[in-house]
């Protein structure tokens, strides 16, 4: 239990230290780009300018740490301020209506890309002499150089655009009522180009981390002791070889997942899947700077929550780590 | 075969391919293990001795292989067997306890999970029946029953490997091979342990071959004695006489790097220089270019096992016999 | 030490092919004056030829004895000439032909030029970034790992805060508010953002090496600790700090590539990453202009390839255990 105390203590820090990111930031920047933005603004309705200044703690005679203290406020009791590209709307309900998106196409894809790439990984350092393993991991290892947005926009290319087999771009068809059966059938369509995209650019992150784990498992003595057992090859491919690769690659998850939520960000901008990534594209482009350090606190925090899923699952898979033994 | 022979090794080669060359960690070695017997098998590391373990319970893997030679286990050459024809043997015939229980246990699974797979590999029980098993060979080598639920690191150094032998006698095999199963446990641990092995040997009646580089272990348990030398067996015989008359220089060389409990404390540093490459050995005696004895001649011609006495046998030209 | 490592990865299948496609890479980046058959950033070739040059007579000016042998004379001649200027203007959107073999773009420059130059770009930000962060995360690790203590606990803590954090929105975030100018800024923030994974792995190879026999021994016969980083922790990291090198270059183009495409960055350098802004800014996909978009991608992705590939063949060397039989 100390270790899920540790482990929860960093969560909580993390998530300040992402939070304080996230103030100090603007507020550091060179070229001041509160006042280019107020500039450029000259003319608009003071309502939009007050939130600007809010946004860069230009609006208040508060010194620095007591705006400080304000923002980590508002930001745990979920205020993230004003959106400039859709205002007056605040923050939090812009994001509300990205947000199932997002987790709808990263959770498939990350549960699917984990699965697929860790299975493939056992099998690839089980049968790593024959010429299919080989092939397959150089195939993997080559699709992991491309950059996610041009296998984006490569499959566009080929199934949309060349083939028309799925839509160019979006979630849903809008000729459908939301939530009838046919709004759902374009959801899946809609749908399976971007997880497509994400997926097979993750399965290679998790394919090569898996395989070398097991190469180094499979050279462990206890691997020598179950093959001495007699044991079924089965059970050592799974309860002895891939029971012990498997762990490195869940504590990895912390930099994988990082990347692939990254990836999965600019896949949606690419297909304009109007979740967390396409809108963080939109703010981007709008210089919307509230509604685009609130994305990123998001997804920073989910990020970090999921670390936090896989520090318990290391724990629940590890007996050592149980123990405090490692 | 010998009628009472549960194992014979006949011209055994095996060794492992590098980047260099293939390197014969086991050149030409012959051997015959009674029922019952307690063979001890010596030598520094990286003679050959391990490979030897290994090969006799096909384990030899990645770039290691058997070359060339027999492995008859009770009248079954199984280097000719498949892997699933081997499985029969494994662990229900032949067992083996490995020099370091904390590498040899997996570390995820519980003390239960890896005695009762054992079980259930070979053998039609019950789940329940496989723990009773299990819990009765752990009280066997004194350990508490109730431990069967711990994981390796949980254990000391001393019952981890308690867990080993017990695993490797959960199937009552013929024969137990021992790798340097106490070289990890301090002595007091490993002279426990030695005395259990005995025990249970008296219990169960199974062969063994111990593998030590530390000569001082086997001399008062093992029947017979086989000291190995870069890759071949350069002396052979019953303990005793083994110990009491060696006959190879190497023997000797390896007597002195303990001391005796009675004998004058001479020389302990054993012998001077390194074993040789087994890449490229040298030609002729591979013992000679530390030989203190050795001549001219032992350079330039290979000296054969022979016998010199009933028993006993000898590859080196000072201790009689014919030449190649 | 380093041309024996390079020695040995030249032996290895996987990494002598990665170094060769990086040095081509490199060459091209290097020549890219020279085989982009235009200037990257025109839309035009200007012809002038001479028609007519026509001499008039020479006017004196003034004519004057200066001692016995010697005469000077001041002239002017007007010459005319007549030129032709013919000012051809690329095509834009246009398919790959003759002339422009992988066609041009919206503003008309052409893009074989353009890909030319950007792989300069493209290899510089990737190379300098690995350069950079491997300098940083060596540093680290090395204070971190060797001295120990409190500064081990402050950095390895800030290492693990910081690698949690997700890179990209990061980036992302940073580089809407930097004013970009040039390739420095991009740079700075690839770097930034890449830091703690490459620290975190070095610190524990530092930490693994300390405490070698050879290591210890040299402490204890009173060894200054210069000569033991240098000397004895160094050369035995060599291929892990390669490794490192090249895993941070692969991500650092890539990630440049997309900072650059969805417009976080300096549009008006040419690049990879840039030239896929303009194609999907401009519509590419819908305009079926695989010529525009496609190649981009491909040469990231073989230039991530030869940084794979060599890290490949340092696997190998440095672990055995996963070289094939």
């Amino acid at each position: 239990m100390k270790y899920l105390a540790r482990k929860f203590g960093m969560l909580i820090f993390t998530l300040f230290v992402s939070m304080s990111i996230n103030f100090f930031l603007p507020r550091l920047m060179p070229g001041d780009p509160a006042k280019a933005l107020m500039d450029r603004m000259e003319g608009v309705e003071a309502e939009k300018l007050e939130s600007v200044r809010a946004a860069f703690g230009l609006d208040t005679k508060d010194s620095l740490p007591v705006q400080y203290g304000k923002y980590l406020l508002n930001t745990v009791k979920g205020d993230l301020g004003i959106s400039l590209s859709r205002f007056p709307m605040p923050v939090s309900s812009v994001l509300a209506s990205a947000l199932p998106w997002t987790i709808g196409l990263m959770g498939l894809c990350t549960i699917i890309g984990f699965s697929i790439g860790t299975l493939l990984g056992i099998w690839a350092a089980w049968k790593r002499q024959t010429k299919l393993a080989s092939f397959t991991v150089g195939f993997f290892t080559f699709i992991r150089s491309f950059p996610y947005f041009w296998l984006g926009l490569f499959l566009i290319y080929i199934f949309s655009f060349k083939l028309k087999v799925f839509p160019l771009g979006g979630a849903f068809s809008v000729d459908q009522t939301r939530g009838s059966a046919g709004w759902w059938l374009s959801v899946v369509q809609h749908g399976i180009l971007p997880a497509f995209t994400i997926t097979l650019s993750s399965i290679g992150a998790w394919l090569l981390m898996m395989r070398n784990n097991m190469i180094n498992v499979l050279a462990e003595e206890f691997i020598t002791l179950a093959i001495a057992k007699g044991l079924p090859m089965q059970r050592i491919r799974l309860m002895y070889a891939a029971r012990n690769a498997i762990l490195p690659s869940v504590t990895g998850f912390a930099m994988s997942f990082g990347f692939i939520v990254g990836g999965g960000l600019i896949t949606e901008m690419v297909f304009a899947y109007p979740g967390m990534g396409y809108m963080l594209y939109q703010a981007v482009n709008a210089k919307d700077y509230p509604l685009m350090q609130a994305i990123f606190l998001i997804i920073a925090a989910s990020v970090l929550v999921a670390n936090f899923l896989a520090d318990i699952a290391i724990m629940l898979l590890d007996p050592r780590v149980r123990d405090g033994a490692k | 075969m010998h009628a009472d022979a549960i194992l014979e090794l006949r011209n055994l080669k095996a060794g492992y391919a590098t980047n260099a060359g293939f390197v014969r960690a086991v050149d030409d070695v012959s051997l015959t293990l009674h029922r019952g017997e307690f063979l001890g098998i010596a030598g520094e590391s990286g003679c050959g001795k391990s490979t030897l373990a290994y090969s006799i319970m096909r384990l030899l893997r990645d770039n290691a292989r058997i070359e060339s030679g027999s492995i008859i286990f009770d009248g079954t050459d199984i280097t000719s067997l498949d892997e699933k024809a081997m499985n029969e043997y494994r662990w229900t015939r032949m067992a083996m306890v490995f020099q370091s229980a904390m590498n040899a246990l997996n570390p995820v699974l519980s003390v239960e999970e890896q005695l009762v797979d054992a079980v259930l590999a070979h053998k039609q029980v019950t789940r329940a029946d496989a723990k009773k098993t299990a819990m009765e060979m752990l009280e066997l080598v004194d350990i508490n029953a109730e431990r069967i639920a711990s994981y390796p690191h949980q254990l000391s150094g001393g019952m981890r490997q308690r867990v080993m032998i017990a695993m490797a006698l959960l199937l009552k095999p013929d024969l137990l091979i021992m790798d340097e199963p106490t070289t990890a446990l301090d002595v007091v641990v490993q002279r426990s342990i030695l005395q259990k092995i005995e025990e249970l040997r008296h219990i169960f009646g199974f062969s063994v071959i111990f593998i030590t580089h530390d000569l001082s272990l086997l001399v008062e348990i093992s029947d017979s004695l086989a000291i190995m030398y870069a890759g071949k067996i350069c002396e052979y015989g019953p303990s005793r006489e083994v110990y009491a008359s060696p006959d190879h220089p190497y023997t000797k060389g390896l007597m002195n790097a303990f001391p005796t409990l009675t004998g004058p404390i001479s020389r302990m540093g054993g012998i001077e220089g390194q074993a040789p490459s087994l890449l490229s050995p040298p030609p002729g005696c591979r013992f000679a270019p530390r030989c203190n004895v050795a001549i001219d001649a032992c350079t330039k011609e290979v000296p054969l096992l022979q016998v010199t006495s009933p028993g006993r046998l000898c590859a080196c030209r000072l201790c009689g016999g014919n030449h190649e | 030490m380093i041309r024996d490592f390079f020695k040995t990865l030249i032996k290895n299948k996987k990494s002598l092919s990665g170094l060769v496609l990086l040095g081509f890479f490199i060459l091209v980046a290097l020549f890219a004056p020279l085989l982009a058959p235009y200037p990257p950033k025109t839309d035009r070739v200007e012809h002038t030829t001479l028609l007519e040059e026509n001499k008039g007579d020479p006017e004196v000016l003034s004519e004057e004895t200066e001692g016995q042998n010697r005469e000077k004379s001041v002239y002017t001649v007007t010459i005319t000439q007549k030129y032709e200027k013919t000012t051809e203007y690329f095509p834009t959107r246009a398919k790959p032909s003759k002339d422009h073999i992988l066609g041009t773009n919206h503003a008309g420059n052409d893009l074989f030029s353009q890909i030319i130059m950007g792989t300069r770009v493209s290899l510089f930000v990737g190379l300098a970034t690995g350069l950079f962060v491997t300098f940083i995360s060596l540093s680290l690790a090395l204070l971190s790992g060797y001295l120990g203590g409190i500064l081990d606990d402050v950095i390895s803590f800030v290492t693990n805060v910081f690698l949690v954090i997700p890179g990209l929105p990061l980036m992302i975030v940073i580089g809407t508010y930097v004013p970009m100018h040039g390739v420095l800024p991009i740079i700075l923030i690839l770097s930034l953002t890449s830091w703690p994974y490459p620290t975190r792995l070095l610190r524990s190879q530092v930490l693994t090496l300390k405490n070698r026999d050879f290591v210890r021994a040299s402490k204890m016969i009173g060894e200054r600790t210069s000569f033991l980083i240098f000397r004895e922790i160094l050369p035995n990291m060599i291929s892990i700090v390669m490794s490192e090198f090249f895993t941070v270059s692969l991500s650092a183009i890539l990630g440049e590539a997309t900072l650059e495409f969805i417009g976080v960055g300096n549009i008006t350098v040419v690049s990879w990453g840039t030239i896929l802004y303009w194609a999907q800014a401009n519509g590419a996909i819908l305009m079926g202009a695989w010529w525009w978009f496609l190649p981009p991608g491909l040469l990231i992705a073989l230039t991530g390839t030869a940084f794979v590939l060599i890290n490949f063949g340092i696997d190998e060397i440095s672990n055995p255990r996963l070289r094939k039989r």
